[in-house]
C-alpha cells in the first residue's frame, strides 16, 4: 500500500508540471494582458512600463517561468496584481468560506439523496419510481442560475423567508447560508439520486441478490445490507471526485449571495487578468484532484477487500 | 412514533434558524449611549477596492472609500453646477503671488488624523504643511504611484525631476527629505507654496482628485505593504470593519472638521437640499458597504427596504420609470409612493472615431459626413438606451463649463438624401464600390451587439455597409494602439470637470498612443487648443471651443453621440442626496429622516 501511495504521488510531478505548462502558456500567450487591462485606456508608456517592471513582466519568458515553478514548490505565489494582498492569505480565508456554502448541502444532500434513492430503488417499476423520474428529470433540465434567481426572489424577497444575500463571520453566517444550503441540495438532488438509483438498480441483477432472495433474506436487509455496500464503490468514486469541488466554492453563488469564497475571487482574478491568483488556484485545483483521486483508490481498498493496490 | 420524531426534529431546526435569523435582522437597531438609534446608512459596493492607499488606487471601488477616509486640500463643491472647485483642508482658495505662478495653500488649524497605532499614545495628531508636502512628492514616486502621476505630470515645477529621480532610486524606500522639489516650499506648519510651471487653471484640480488624499508618514512606514488595509485619514469616516469582500463599516470622525454647504440654487432649496446648511458634518454614525456584485439581488435589497439607494440600470428603468407629458423622467405610480428618483447627466462623452491615418475612411471628409449625416442620434439614444441620454453637439459633457450650453452650436442630425449625396461625392454613389467598413468593439455583449445592429441598419439604409469587429478590452486596445482600425466605438469619461479634457481628444501631438485615438492632426484646431488650454472659463474661451467645434464638424474625425443620463433610486427618508459625478459617494453630506422602512 505504501510503495503504491508513494509511486502514485511521484505520478503528480509530471501532471503537475503538464499544467504549470499549459497554465503558463496560456495565460501568457492569449490571456488579457494584465497591465493593460489595470491601467485602461490611453495608458502613458512610462506607466506602462513600471507596471511591467514592477510585476516582473519585464523579465524573460524563461525566467518567468521559472519564477513561477518556484513558486509552485514553495506553496508562496506573492501578491495578487489586482489587490497586493498575500495569495496564501486570501486562499485560507476563501476555503474557509467557499467550504462553509458548500459543505454542509454537500453532506446532508449526500445522505438525503441517499435516503430517497435507496428508497426509489425499493419500489423500483412502481408508480412513485416513474413519478419520481420524471420531477428529477426535469428538475435536472433547470439552469442553475434560474433555480438562484427563482429562490432568492420568491423565499427571500416575497416570502421574506431567509435573508436575499450577504455573509458573516461564525455562527452569525448561518443565515445567510440556509438559502444557498438549499438551493444547493434542490439542484443536486436530481443527478445524484438519478446516479445513486441506477447504481443499485445495476445491483440487485446481481447474482448475491438472487441467492439472497432464494435464501429468504429480507427486501429492506438486502438493499440496506448487501447492496448498499457494494454499491458503494461507484458512488465513492462519484462522491470523492466532487471534494474538491467544494474547496473551490460554487462562483455563481458565491457573486449572487455575496459570499467571499474562493469561486467569486478566481471569477474577479480571471475579469482582471490576475496572473498570480489564477496560477495559485489552477495548481491547488490540480493538486486537489490528484490527491482526491488517490484517496478514491485508497478508499476503494478500504470498502471492496478484494481490490489490493499495489 | 418515528414520523412524530422526524416532525419534532425539523420543528427545531426551523425555531433555531428563525431564532438566528432573528438575530440578524435585529442587529441594527442598536441604540447609541445617549439612548438615541444610530443613523446609519446601508449601501452597497458593486466591486471590491484594489487599495486603499491613496497614491496607489486609480479605481471606482477604492476611491469610494478613499474619498471617505482622507480629505483632499480641494474638494468640489458638492450642490454648485457646473462643478468648480472649493476648499478642503485649506482654510481658503490657494492665494496667487506676483510672479503669477506661485500659489500659497493655507491649511485649517486643528485638523487631526484618525487615532491610530502609527501616533504617539496612538493619538492622532494634527495635520502641517509637512504632510501635504510628503503626500505631493510620494503621489510623484515612480514607485509608488505607477497609475495616475499623468494627471499633475508638467504642472509643478521641479516635479517630474524629482519623479524621474525615483525611478533611478528604485523601489527601496526613498527619503523624502534629501529629494528636493523646487516647486514646494514649507512656509510654516500651516502653509506652504506651489509654483507651477505657467500659468495653469487646470492645475488646480489634481489637488482635488482622492489619490492625492493627504497621508501622515508615520502610517506609511509603519505599515508598509499593508499601508493599503490600514488607512489613516482625516476624512469624516474611519474604517470600523475592514473586509475587501464582505461587508466595510464606516464609522463617524466626530473630530471631522466640515459643514454641509450653505449655498445651492433655488432648485436645491426647493428639493430641501439647504436644510442642513453650515450644519457641522457627517450626520450618519455609520455607513455599511456589503459587496454586492450582482444587480438582481441588489435591487431585491433595495425595494425590500434593505439598501438606502442604488443606481438603475437599464432593465430596473424600463419597469420602473416613465416620461411625463413635458419629458420629465418620473417614477411610475407603483414605485414613486415608495422611493424617490434622482436624474443626473455624466460626465462622459460617447462616440465614434474614425482613424484618419486609414487610407479608405481617413482621407475622405465627404465619406466622414456620410457616415454623420446617416446615423439618428436621437433615434439611437431612445431605442438602445431607453431614452437615458443626450445627444451631444459638442464634444464637452453638458455639465462640464463651455459645453453646448454656453456656446450656441448645433451638430448633424440624420439627413438621408445629405448623406446619400455626400456618399456620391466621396465617390461612391449608393455605396458602389464602396469596401465593407470594419468597426472595432471593446467587448461582445448583448448590448454591444445591439448597438451594432442598429448603426449597420442605418448606414446600409443610404448604403454603407459595415462589419463588426467584436474583442476582448486588450485586444481592442492593442488593436487601437497599433493604429490598425477604420472605426472604432469609444468615449471618454472625465479626469476633471474641464472642456480642455475633451478637447485634447483631438489635439494633434495627442495622436497615438495619446488619448486622440482619431490621428487627428489640424493646425488651426491645434492653434486654438493652445490658445484655450490655460484660460480660465469664460466668453472668450467658450469662442474658442466653438471655433473648435465647428473644425470637428467639419472635418468629422468623429461622430458625436450621447452623454449619458445617471439614474438611481433613494428610499423616502434619504436626506441631501444630489448625485454629484466628481464627489460620487458624498456619505459626509447624506442624513437619514424618521420615515421609511430602513430608518434608523
Amino acid at each position: 500500500m505504501l510503495t503504491y501511495i508513494i509511486r502514485r504521488l511521484l505520478h503528480m510531478i509530471p501532471i503537475l508540471f503538464g499544467v504549470a505548462c499549459l497554465v503558463f502558456l496560456l495565460f501568457t500567450a492569449v490571456g488579457e494582458d494584465p497591465v493593460r487591462v489595470t491601467l485602461g485606456e490611453h495608458a502613458t508608456p512610462e506607466a506602462v512600463e513600471l507596471l511591467r517592471a514592477k510585476w516582473g513582466l519585464d523579465q524573460s519568458l524563461p525566467k518567468q517561468f521559472l519564477d513561477f515553478l518556484g513558486q509552485i514548490v514553495t506553496f508562496d505565489y506573492g501578491r495578487s496584481y489586482n489587490t497586493d494582498d498575500r495569495i496564501v492569505d486570501m486562499f485560507n480565508q476563501g476555503a474557509l468560506v467557499s467550504l462553509s456554502i458548500t459543505g454542509p448541502p454537500f453532506v446532508i444532500g449526500t445522505i438525503l439523496n441517499l435516503i430517497i434513492a435507496v428508497t426509489i430503488a425499493y419500489y423500483r417499476g412502481s408508480k412513485f419510481d416513474r413519478y419520481s423520474t420524471v420531477v428529477f428529470v426535469a428538475a435536472m433540465s433547470v439552469s442553475y442560475l434560474v433555480y438562484i434567481i427563482g429562490f432568492q426572489y420568491l423565499l427571500a424577497f416575497k416570502a421574506d423567508l431567509f435573508e436575499i444575500n450577504g455573509y458573516a463571520h461564525g455562527l452569525e453566517s448561518i443565515p445567510f447560508l440556509l438559502l444557498p444550503w438549499l438551493i444547493t441540495i434542490v439542484v443536486t438532488a436530481g443527478p445524484d439520486i438519478r446516479m445513486f438509483r441506477t447504481v443499485f438498480l445495476d445491483e440487485t441483477k446481481s447474482d448475491y441478490v438472487r441467492t439472497a432472495h432464494a435464501k429468504g433474506t429480507s427486501e429492506p436487509k438486502i438493499l440496506l445490507v448487501h447492496i448498499m455496500k457494494n454499491a458503494m464503490i461507484p458512488i465513492l468514486t462519484y462522491t470523492v471526485n466532487a471534494i474538491p469541488f467544494l474547496l473551490l466554492g460554487s462562483f455563481v453563488m458565491e457573486r449572487f449571495f455575496s459570499i467571499p469564497g474562493l469561486g467569486d475571487m478566481m471569477i474577479t482574478a480571471l475579469n482582471n487578468g490576475d496572473f498570480p491568483v489564477i496560477k495559485a488556484m489552477t495548481m491547488m485545483i490540480a493538486l486537489a484532484f490528484s490527491v482526491f483521486n488517490l484517496l478514491t483508490d485508497i478508499l476503494y481498498a478500504w470498502v471492496d477487500p478484494r481490490i489490493k493496490l499495489s | 412514533m418515528v414520523i412524530s420524531r422526524k416532525w419534532l426534529t425539523i420543528l427545531a431546526t426551523t425555531a433555531l434558524v428563525s431564532g438566528l435569523g432573528g438575530c440578524t435582522k435585529n442587529k441594527d437597531s442598536e441604540t447609541k449611549a445617549d439612548g438615541s438609534k444610530p443613523k446609519i446608512f446601508n449601501y452597497l459596493r458593486t466591486a471590491a477596492h484594489k487599495s486603499l492607499d491613496p497614491a496607489k488606487q486609480f479605481d471606482a471601488a477604492s476611491a469610494q472609500i478613499v474619498s471617505n477616509v482622507y480629505d483632499t486640500l480641494l474638494q468640489y463643491d458638492y450642490l454648485a453646477r457646473p462643478y468648480k472647485l472649493v476648499p478642503g483642508l485649506v482654510e481658503k482658495m490657494p492665494e496667487k503671488q506676483k510672479d503669477g505662478l506661485t500659489y500659497i495653500f493655507t491649511l485649517r488649524k486643528g485638523v487631526v488624523f484618525h487615532d491610530d497605532e502609527c501616533f504617539k499614545d496612538k493619538k492622532g495628531r494634527e495635520l502641517t504643511s509637512d504632510d501635504a508636502i510628503y503626500t505631493i512628492k510620494r503621489f510623484a514616486d515612480a514607485n509608488v504611484n505607477v497609475k495616475s502621476y499623468m494627471l499633475i505630470a508638467g504642472f509643478v515645477e521641479g516635479l517630474d525631476a524629482f519623479r524621474e529621480q525615483t525611478k533611478k532610486l528604485g523601489i527601496k524606500k526613498t527619503d523624502y527629505t534629501k529629494l528636493d522639489v523646487t516647486g514646494l516650499r514649507k512656509i510654516d506648519n500651516y502653509s506652504f507654496s506651489v509654483k507651477f510651471n505657467r500659468e495653469n487653471p487646470l492645475a488646480f484640480f489634481p489637488f482635488a482628485f482622492s489619490g492625492m488624499s493627504i497621508v501622515p508618514k508615520e502610517a506609511v512606514e509603519k505599515y508598509g505593504d499593508d499601508f493599503a488595509k490600514n488607512p489613516v485619514g482625516t476624512g469624516p469616516f474611519y474604517i470600523k470593519e475592514y473586509s475587501r469582500r464582505g461587508k466595510m463599516i464606516l464609522a463617524k470622525n466626530t473630530k471631522y472638521f466640515g459643514t454641509y454647504p450653505s449655498e445651492g440654487s433655488a432648485e436645491d432649496k426647493a428639493a430641501g437640499l439647504l436644510a442642513d446648511s453650515g450644519k457641522k458634518i457627517p450626520f450618519l454614525d455609520e455607513v455599511h458597504l456589503p459587496l454586492i456584485e450582482e444587480p438582481q439581488p441588489a435591487m431585491l435589497k433595495f425595494l425590500k427596504g434593505e439598501i438606502h439607494w442604488i443606481g438603475m440600470n437599464k432593465d430596473d428603468f424600463s419597469r420602473m420609470a416613465e416620461k411625463d407629458k413635458a419629458g420629465k423622467f418620473i417614477l411610475n405610480a407603483e414605485y414613486a409612493k415608495k422611493f424617490n428618483m434622482y436624474t443626473e447627466p455624466g460626465l462622459y462623452a460617447g462616440f465614434l472615431r474614425f482613424n484618419l491615418n486609414n487610407q479608405l475612411v481617413g482621407k475622405n471628409k465627404a465619406l466622414r459626413q456620410a457616415f454623420a449625416y446617416a446615423l439618428n442620434t436621437g433615434k439611437w439614444i431612445e431605442l438602445m438606451r431607453n431614452g437615458r441620454g443626450k445627444a451631444l453637439k459638442t464634444i464637452v459633457p453638458h455639465p462640464i463649463a463651455g459645453s453646448e450650453n454656453d456656446i450656441d452650436f448645433e451638430y448633424y442630425t440624420q439627413n438621408i438624401e445629405m448623406a446619400k449625396k455626400k456618399l456620391a461625392e466621396a465617390g461612391y454613389p449608393g455605396g458602389k464600390g464602396l469596401p465593407v467598413i470594419t468597426i472595432d468593439y471593446r467587448s461582445s455583449n448583448k448590448d454591444t451587439r445591439q448597438d451594432f445592429e442598429f448603426v449597420r441598419n442605418e448606414l446600409a439604409a443610404v448604403g454603407i455597409k459595415v462589419k463588426a469587429n467584436f474583442q476582448t478590452f486588450s485586444a481592442f486596445l492593442k488593436r487601437v494602439e497599433s493604429g490598425n482600425f477604420q472605426i472604432i466605438d469609444a468615449a471618454w469619461g472625465a479626469d476633471f470637470p474641464d472642456g480642455e479634457n475633451f478637447y485634447q481628444l483631438l489635439y494633434g501631438p495627442n495622436k497615438i498612443p495619446g488619448p486622440n485615438s482619431s490621428n487627428f492632426a489640424n493646425k488651426k484646431y491645434d492653434e486654438l487648443y493652445e490658445k484655450s488650454r490655460f484660460m480660465e472659463n469664460g466668453q472668450e474661451r467658450f469662442k474658442l471651443f466653438k471655433e473648435m467645434s465647428e473644425i470637428v464638424k467639419e472635418e468629422v474625425p468623429l461622430i458625436l453621440r450621447y452623454n449619458y443620463l445617471g439614474f438611481g433610486l433613494m428610499q423616502k427618508n434619504v436626506r441631501n442626496l444630489k448625485r454629484n459625478m466628481m464627489v460620487e459617494d458624498p456619505y459626509k453630506y447624506l442624513n437619514l429622516g424618521p420615515e421609511g422602512k430602513v430608518s434608523h
